[in-house]
């Protein structure tokens, strides 16, 4: 009996410590909710709770692989808790981008790159997601069931979308980022980057993406956002410059130092008359503007600032006929465009893809914007704006009369009648209006005034035009014979025992590139027919490895 | 040592008969009198081929497939696909369309993407979205889905093939889904045949699909299940099944069904019994004696006060 007592104690302390200890530890069979606290039995203070996210909404995004009403392959499906993690392979409850790999720049209708784009701006697509709280992010995973690798820029904002009063300063932090590398597992991970502490609470976060070095498209599942209710207590980290920021840290000169404070300061200041900048006085005009052409443009403006001489050249409106916003969409507003507007008046490229969203470009900026600069413009990229209306098309269509290319794609806030402006605009060779809301019932009499009008069509993208069918087709195959490039993927309407296939590989003899993906209706006749006329063919897209073998047999023979 | 033997055979069952529960608790929010309508919802099935395993992803039995959803507070769904097995034979898993159809469905309700009085509109919107798979999914099944109205107390069905359900009330059904067949054992079904075989393969729209809509009240019993059990059991037996139904809790529901699908399974085997499939080939002219082996999945539900 007495031996007893002592080891029942003994085994009743053990087992109470060791069932502290699991209560302690999350256990893998945990329901996954939206949200939970962890109570950190670190040393911190027992308030301090770290708090464990997934994303709630999916609030914008570039682009992506499925239809717009449809949960297959749509971006949608990151918010939320996992639906396939950790299983890997193509699931279409996962989040899914529109391209992977080269392909789209290697095709005829691939668009040369803006001149002075950054190198450390790489990406090509984004997400913004909202989570329920605001935190102090601590860590940010990213579920990624195929082909993993593809985020490379990781950033929070300021902005509570969900407050319902306007922020009054929106400003977004990039987290991480990092050169595109090749992963080459293809399985799923949770992808961990080391994130950099900020000084504000977030529930904002956007992921940017390049999926170029992809050998097929990357899946997304979910997001976690870890972060601290409270300010962290300030930690050694924080004090340490982190040598990014430096690059990241765009031209708030831009916005401060407008040209007239410099002209002030430059006719207050007692300068000697004649030139005295050394060397350069000696350099010919255009070797001087050669070597400018190689700054980025927040380098361009801080040069601005240093000398008299310098300054005329900065602002010669010579170095500005490519202008490229997009890489510092967190930054550009409507002062931004002021302040450039007067060195612009010859600008033929523009790009405001991503930018002005926010509350960041009024329409009547860039309508005054426009109005200075757009007379000669010729490229106008405009992806993803969503500050877009119908009067900025207006003012479009009224200030840029030689304007060959157009891509408004993304900007689904624009009203299907804002479209009746383009029209107006007769040099057009490129039009983009990918994910837009242009009312298109009826594709077959879309494709038959193809036919008729643009005899000249090079490129075409019906990707995804639910209703076209073999009438549709036979009248783009006749009318439209110098088409190199024909993206019909996801046409389910499309049949082969109508003969249309056949009918466009004996007419487009020019072809380049013909998707035809997800047709399943695709027959041998049809590869045998593509193989002998469109010699040209350099990218194919048909379902199933033995359709391609046959090609490429046919092909050689 | 015959009470040994009968024991061991019904271990020998519970431990074979690939079992699966679902636990749907069909409950939450407030509750009160004269409210909204909530199911209890239990299940229970049988694969055909015990070999295939126990378990399989939840709510899958052999080919068959089922689910149980709700979205928010307002709507419940439950429906049961059976698989067309004669897709083994191509080399086609049959299991995988209706599970993949099952589980679009649970998706699209808990996600708001349907209107309750429109359950067709479940089905086309899922077959619409099986169509979106990169990877081609073939295979073809039957459908059943039935969607409660918590608040306005009606029940939406839409039935496409011959799976079907049964509302019950005081021991009588009141409600019940017609069999719809092309001919004999070849129901109506949502299919996607391989590229090669699309003239000839049966494939009807999901428009094709019956649907009716009425009001339910406290205490209705709605029985979903596919061929596998009205094939194998005739109403009046599934009906004093029912009656040893006392009460709306979850463990006896879960009993009932159980014993339901049980006593489909073994009248399956039975090689004399006069099975309602046996009967019906009978009157076609095929003199067959004997159940219909097939898969079986049962979901019970009780029209309960909505509670938690």
């Amino acid at each position: 009996m007495s031996p007893v007592f002592p080891m029942l104690t003994v085994l009743t302390m053990f087992y109470y410590m060791c069932l502290r200890r699991r209560a302690m530890t999350a256990t893998r069979g945990e329901m996954m909710n939206s949200h939970r606290t962890i109570v950190s039995n670190s040393r911190t203070s027992p308030l301090n709770a770290e708090v464990v996210q997934y994303a709630k909404e999916v609030v914008d995004f570039s682009s992506h692989y499925g239809s717009e009403n449809s949960m297959s392959y749509t971006m949608w499906n990151l918010a939320g808790v996992p639906n396939v993690f950790p299983s890997s392979g193509d699931f279409t409850q996962t989040a899914v981008f529109r391209t992977y790999g080269t392909w789209w720049d290697q095709c005829p209708s691939a668009s040369l790159p803006f001149k002075r784009t950054p190198p450390n701006f790489q990406s090509q697509d984004y997400v913004e997601l909202t989570f329920e709280q605001q935190v102090y992010p601590t860590a940010v995973h990213v579920l990624e069931t195929y082909h993993p690798g593809a985020v490379i820029r990781i950033l929070a904002c300021s902005a509570n979308p969900y407050s319902p009063s306007p922020p009054a300063e929106v400003r977004w932090e990039t987290l991480w980022s990092e050169r595109p590398t090749k992963v080459n597992a293809s399985q799923a991970r949770q992808f961990k980057p080391c994130i950099k502490q900020i000084n504000f609470p977030t529930n904002l976060i956007r992921l940017e993406i390049n999926s170029s070095l992809l050998d097929y498209y990357t899946e997304l599942d979910a997001v976690v956002l870890h972060g601290m209710k409270d300010k962290p207590l300030l930690s050694l980290k924080t004090s340490l410059i982190d040598m990014n920021d430096l690059d990241d840290d765009d031209y708030e000169d831009k916005d401060g130092c407008g040209m007239d404070s410099l002209n002030k300061k430059f006719n207050s200041a007692a300068l000697r008359e004649g030139p005295n900048n050394g060397y350069f006085d000696k350099l010919p005009y255009e070797l001087i503007q050669l070597i400018l052409n190689h700054l980025t443009l927040p380098d361009l403006c801080r040069l601005a600032q240093t000398c008299k001489l310098l300054n005329q050249h900065c602002c010669d409106p010579l170095q500005y006929i490519h202008l490229n916003l997009q890489p510092y969409w967190a930054k550009v507003n409507d002062t931004s465009l002021e302040f450039l507007q007067t060195r612009c008046t010859l600008v033929q490229w523009l790009n405001l893809s991503w930018t002005g969203n926010r509350g960041f470009i009024s329409v009547a900026g860039f309508s005054r914007f426009l109005k200075g600069c757009g007379s000669e413009l010729v490229r106008l990229e405009l992806s993803c704006s969503h500050f877009l209306n119908e009067t900025c098309l207006e003012v479009i269509s009224e200030m840029c009369p030689n304007l060959q290319d157009l891509n408004l794609s993304s900007c689904d806030k624009l009203p299907p009648q804002a479209f009746n402006h383009i029209a107006k605009l007769c040099s057009l060779k490129r039009l983009i209006l990918y994910r837009t809301k242009v009312e298109i019932e009826d594709y077959d009499m879309i494709a038959s005034m193809i036919g008729a009008k643009c005899k000249k069509l090079r490129t075409l993208d019906l990707w995804r035009c639910k209703n076209i069918t073999e009438n549709g087709i036979a009248e783009l195959a006749s009318g439209c014979p110098l088409l190199e490039e024909l993206d019909l993927g996801w046409c389910p309407t499309l049949q082969s025992s109508t003969g249309c296939f056949t009918k466009l590989a004996r007419q487009l003899p020019n072809l380049q590139k013909l998707f035809l993906t997800a047709n399943r209706s695709v027959c041998d006749t049809d590869i045998e027919e593509l193989a002998s006329n469109c010699t040209r063919l350099r990218q194919l897209d048909i379902l199933g490895k033995d359709a391609m073998y046959k090609f490429l047999l046919n092909s050689i023979s | 040592m015959f009470s040994v033997l009968s024991y061991g055979r019904l271990v020998a069952r519970a431990v074979l008969g690939g079992l699966s529960q679902t636990d749907p608790r069909a409950g939450g929010g407030g509750g009160g009198g004269g409210g909204d309508y909530g199911l209890v919802t239990a299940g229970c099935g049988f694969g055909k081929d015990f070999r295939k395993g126990l378990l399989k992803k939840g709510a899958c039995y052999g080919d068959d497939a089922c689910f149980v959803a709700r979205h928010r507070a307002s709507v419940l769904s439950l429906g049961v696909a059976d698989g067309v097995g004669g897709w083994r034979d191509y080399g086609v898993d049959p299991s995988q369309f209706s599970g993949t159809l099952m589980r679009t469905c649970e998706r699209l309700v808990k996600e708001g993407r349907f209107v309750p009085s429109n359950p067709i509109g479940i089905l086309t919107t899922s077959y619409c979205e099986l169509l979106q798979n990169k990877e081609p999914l073939l295979g073809s099944s039957t459908a059943c889905i039935v969607v409660l109205d918590r608040s306005s107390h009606r029940l939406h069905t839409a039935n496409l093939g011959d799976s079907g359900f049964l509302v019950v009330r005081g021991g009588e059904v009141v409600h019940r889904s017609d069999e719809q067949q092309h001919y004999f054992n070849t129901p109506f079904q949502l299919s996607i045949a391989p590229p090669e075989a699309e003239g000839v393969v049966l494939s009807d729209s999901p428009d094709a699909a019956d649907s009716t809509s009425f009001d339910v009240q406290l205490g209705d019993i709605i029985l979903t299940a596919t061929d596998g059990l009205f094939d194998n059991m005739p109403d009046y037996m599934i009906l004093q099944e029912l009656k040893k139904l006392k009460n709306s809790n979850y463990e006896s529901i879960q009993q009932t069904a159980r014993s339901i699908a049980e006593q489909a399974h073994e009248l399956a085997y039975d090689p004399n019994y006069m099975s309602p499939f046996a009967q019906f080939a009978c009157d076609n002219g095929l003199n067959v004696r004997g159940g219909k082996p097939d898969d079986i999945t049962v979901l019970l539900s009780i029209v309960a006060e909505y509670t938690d």
